[in-house]
C-alpha cells in the first residue's frame, strides 16, 4: 500500500460564489505534477488558494477547470489513497488516542491485532507513549498535531496532503514537529504535499517548494531545495550552502505578493 | 503517657486511606444539597396553614401528608400507580427515540432540512401534548394509547431538535477526515456525527422525558384508569388532600430519581470524559 503514486494537476482553476453573492476566482490555470514519493511545500499569501488546491487533490472539492488525477485516475472525490492532516480540530474528541490513530486501519478493515501493532508502532515514533488512552482535549496542541500525523500514516495512503497542520503551535513545538514529519517521511515511501504560509517551514520539509501568487491563485515559481531530506539537520539547514539565497528568494517572491 | 496512648488510640481508630482520592468539597448539587430547600419548604408550609389558619380540606399539613405518604404505600396502591406510570414513561420515552433520533439525524443531514423544518418544529412544540388530548381521546377513547400518544408527540419534539441541532454542530472537518481516511456516509454517520451529536442526543432525552413526565401525568389525569396522574385527580373527587399532595410529592421525587440515575450516569460516561461539555 506505501507505493507513492505520481499527482498531475492540468490547467486546474477553481471558481465560486462567495456569502454576499460575489464571484470570487480562488485559482487560475495551475499546472504541477509532483512525482512519486516526492516532498512538495506549497507557500503563499493567505487567500491564494493553497487549501483550495490541497481539497481539490483530496477530492474534497471538484474544481471548476481542469483535471486532477493521481496515479493515473481522475480524482472525483475523497478516498484513502489520500490521507489528509487538517490544521485543526479533526481528531474525534470522543476516540481515545489509541483509536483516533486506528481510525483509518479500522475503516480498511484491518484485524485488531495487526492494528493494535501498527498503532503501537506510531505512538512510540510519534513520542506519544502513555498517553494511548487519553481523550484529545487532555492533550497539548503539539500532542493533538502529533496524533493527527500518526493517524494519516498509519493508515499507509500513497499520498499525504498536509494542510497547515503546525500553524496553531508555539514556534518550539514547531520545529520539533518539522524534524519529526522529516524523520517519518524518511520510513515510508509517499508522495506528499505540504501547505503553508510559512517560507522557512516550506524550505525545512519540501524537496520542492511551490511559491503561489495572490488571488486568484497561480503558480508563480518552483524552487528546488538542494539538500536531501536525509541529510537535513534543523534549524540548521539555513545555513548549507545555496539554501539561504533560496530561502531569502522565496521570502521575497512571498513579499512580492502580500505588498 | 495517657496522651500518647490516646494519640495511638486515634491512630488505630482511624479509618485507612481510600485508594480513590475523595470527592474534594461536598456536593451542593447533591442529595444533602436537595435537602436544604426541602426543610426550608416543609417549614414554610408548616408556617403558612397555622399563620393563616387553613383547615385540613384546604391544605393538608407535613405530617398528614406523609400519613397519607405510608397508607398509600402500605395499601399497595402506590407500589402498583408508580409501577404503571413508570412503565408508560419507559414505554413513550423509547418510543419517542425511535421517532426523534432517525428524524433529527435527517433534518440535521440534510442541508435544507433543518431551516425548512425548524419553524414548523416550533409550531408544533406550541401545540403542546395536553392540547391533542381532546382528539386523542376522540380518536382512541379513555385508553392507554391516548396516555402514550400524548407523551411520545411531547417526549419527541424536544428529542427531534436537539438531535438535529446536535448534528450541526459537528465541525465539517470531523466527517472530512473521516473520509480522507476512507470512510463512507454510514462509517461517517456511525463515527462523527452520531457520537458528535451525542451531547445534544442527551439533552434532547432529558427535556423529551421531563415534559413527557409532565404530559403524562395530565393524560392520566383526563384519559387514565390507574397511574400517578389518575391518583391525584381521582382523589379530588373525594376532596382528599393529603393524597393529592402525597401524589404531587411522589410525581415531583420520581422525575428527579429518573434524571439522576439515567442521565447523570449517562453525561459521566460520555460527553463528559470527552471533554465536550467544558
Amino acid at each position: 500500500m506505501d507505493s507513492a503514486v505520481e499527482i498531475t494537476l492540468e490547467d486546474v482553476g477553481h471558481a465560486f460564489t462567495d456569502d454576499r453573492g460575489g464571484a470570487v476566482r480562488a485559482l487560475d490555470g495551475v499546472d504541477l505534477t509532483v512525482r512519486d514519493g516526492e516532498f512538495v511545500t506549497v507557500v503563499g499569501p493567505s487567500g491564494c488558494g493553497k487549501s483550495t488546491l490541497l481539497k481539490a487533490i483530496a477530492g474534497l472539492l471538484r474544481p471548476t477547470e481542469g483535471s486532477v488525477r493521481c496515479g493515473g485516475r481522475e480524482v472525483t472525490g475523497p478516498g484513502h489513497d489520500r490521507g489528509m492532516v487538517f490544521q485543526d480540530l479533526a481528531i474525534l474528541p470522543w476516540r481515545t488516542v489509541r483509536r483516533n490513530i486506528g481510525h483509518g486501519l479500522e475503516i480498511q478493515g484491518v484485524p485488531r491485532a495487526e492494528r493494535e501493532r501498527r498503532v503501537a508502532q506510531f505512538v512510540e515514533l510519534m513520542n506519544l507513549t502513555g498517553f494511548e488512552d487519553r481523550y484529545p482535549h487532555e492533550l497539548s496542541g503539539g500532542m493533538k498535531q502529533r496524533v493527527a500525523v500518526a493517524r494519516t500514516w498509519a493508515a499507509e495512503p500513497p499520498v499525504i496532503l498536509m494542510d497547515e497542520p503546525f500553524a496553531a503551535v508555539d514556534a518550539q513545538t514547531r520545529l520539533t514537529l518539522q524534524a519529526e514529519l522529516l524523520r517519518v517521511s524518511l520510513l515510508t515511501t509517499h508522495t506528499l504535499v505540504f501547505i503553508t504560509h510559512n517560507t522557512e517551514e516550506a524550505v525545512f520539509l519540501g524537496d520542492r517548494v511551490v511559491v503561489m501568487s495572490r488571488r486568484p491563485g497561480r503558480i508563480k515559481e518552483i524552487v528546488d531545495i538542494p539538500v536531501p531530506r536525509a541529510d537535513r539537520r534543523l534549524p540548521e539547514l539555513l545555513g548549507e550552502p545555496g539554501v539561504r539565497e533560496r530561502a531569502d528568494h522565496i521570502l521575497r517572491l512571498v513579499r512580492e505578493e502580500v505588498g | 503517657m495517657p496522651a500518647a496512648r490516646k494519640l495511638e488510640g486515634r491512630r488505630a481508630e482511624s479509618p485507612p486511606r481510600p485508594a480513590v482520592p475523595r470527592r474534594r468539597r461536598p456536593s451542593l448539587s447533591g442529595p444533602y444539597g436537595f435537602l436544604v430547600p426541602l426543610f426550608l419548604l416543609l417549614i414554610g408550609w408548616a408556617a403558612v396553614k397555622g399563620g393563616f389558619g387553613l383547615a385540613d380540606d384546604v391544605v393538608a399539613s407535613p405530617g398528614q401528608v406523609a400519613g397519607a405518604l405510608w397508607a398509600l404505600v402500605e395499601t399497595g396502591v402506590l407500589p402498583a400507580f408508580v409501577s404503571v406510570s413508570m412503565g408508560r414513561l419507559v414505554l413513550g420515552a423509547l418510543l419517542a427515540a425511535a421517532v426523534g433520533l432517525p428524524v433529527g439525524l435527517l433534518l440535521g443531514l440534510t442541508r435544507y432540512g433543518a431551516l425548512m423544518f425548524e419553524p414548523f418544529l416550533r409550531f408544533l412544540q406550541a401545540v403542546s401534548g395536553i392540547a391533542w388530548l381532546p382528539l386523542a381521546i376522540i380518536w382512541f377513547g379513555f385508553t392507554d394509547r391516548t396516555i402514550l400518544v400524548v407523551i411520545v408527540y411531547t417526549a419527541a419534539i424536544p428529542v427531534i431538535f436537539n438531535t438535529m441541532t446536535g448534528v450541526r454542530t459537528v465541525p465539517p472537518v470531523y466527517a472530512q477526515a473521516v473520509s480522507t481516511l476512507g470512510g463512507g456516509r454510514l462509517r461517517t454517520l456511525w463515527n462523527v456525527y452520531l457520537p458528535g451529536a451525542l451531547p445534544g442526543i442527551v439533552v434532547g432525552l432529558r427535556l423529551g422525558i421531563g415534559y413527557g413526565w409532565r404530559a403524562l401525568i395530565a393524560g392520566e389525569m383526563l384519559a387514565g384508569k390507574s397511574g400517578l396522574g389518575f391518583l391525584i385527580f381521582d382523589a379530588r373527587r373525594f376532596h382528599v388532600i393529603d393524597t393529592i399532595m402525597a401524589g404531587m410529592v411522589v410525581i415531583g421525587l420520581l422525575y428527579l430519581v429518573v434524571d439522576r440515575m439515567i442521565f447523570g450516569a449517562l453525561e459521566r460516561l460520555t460527553v463528559r470524559r470527552w471533554g465536550v461539555l467544558r
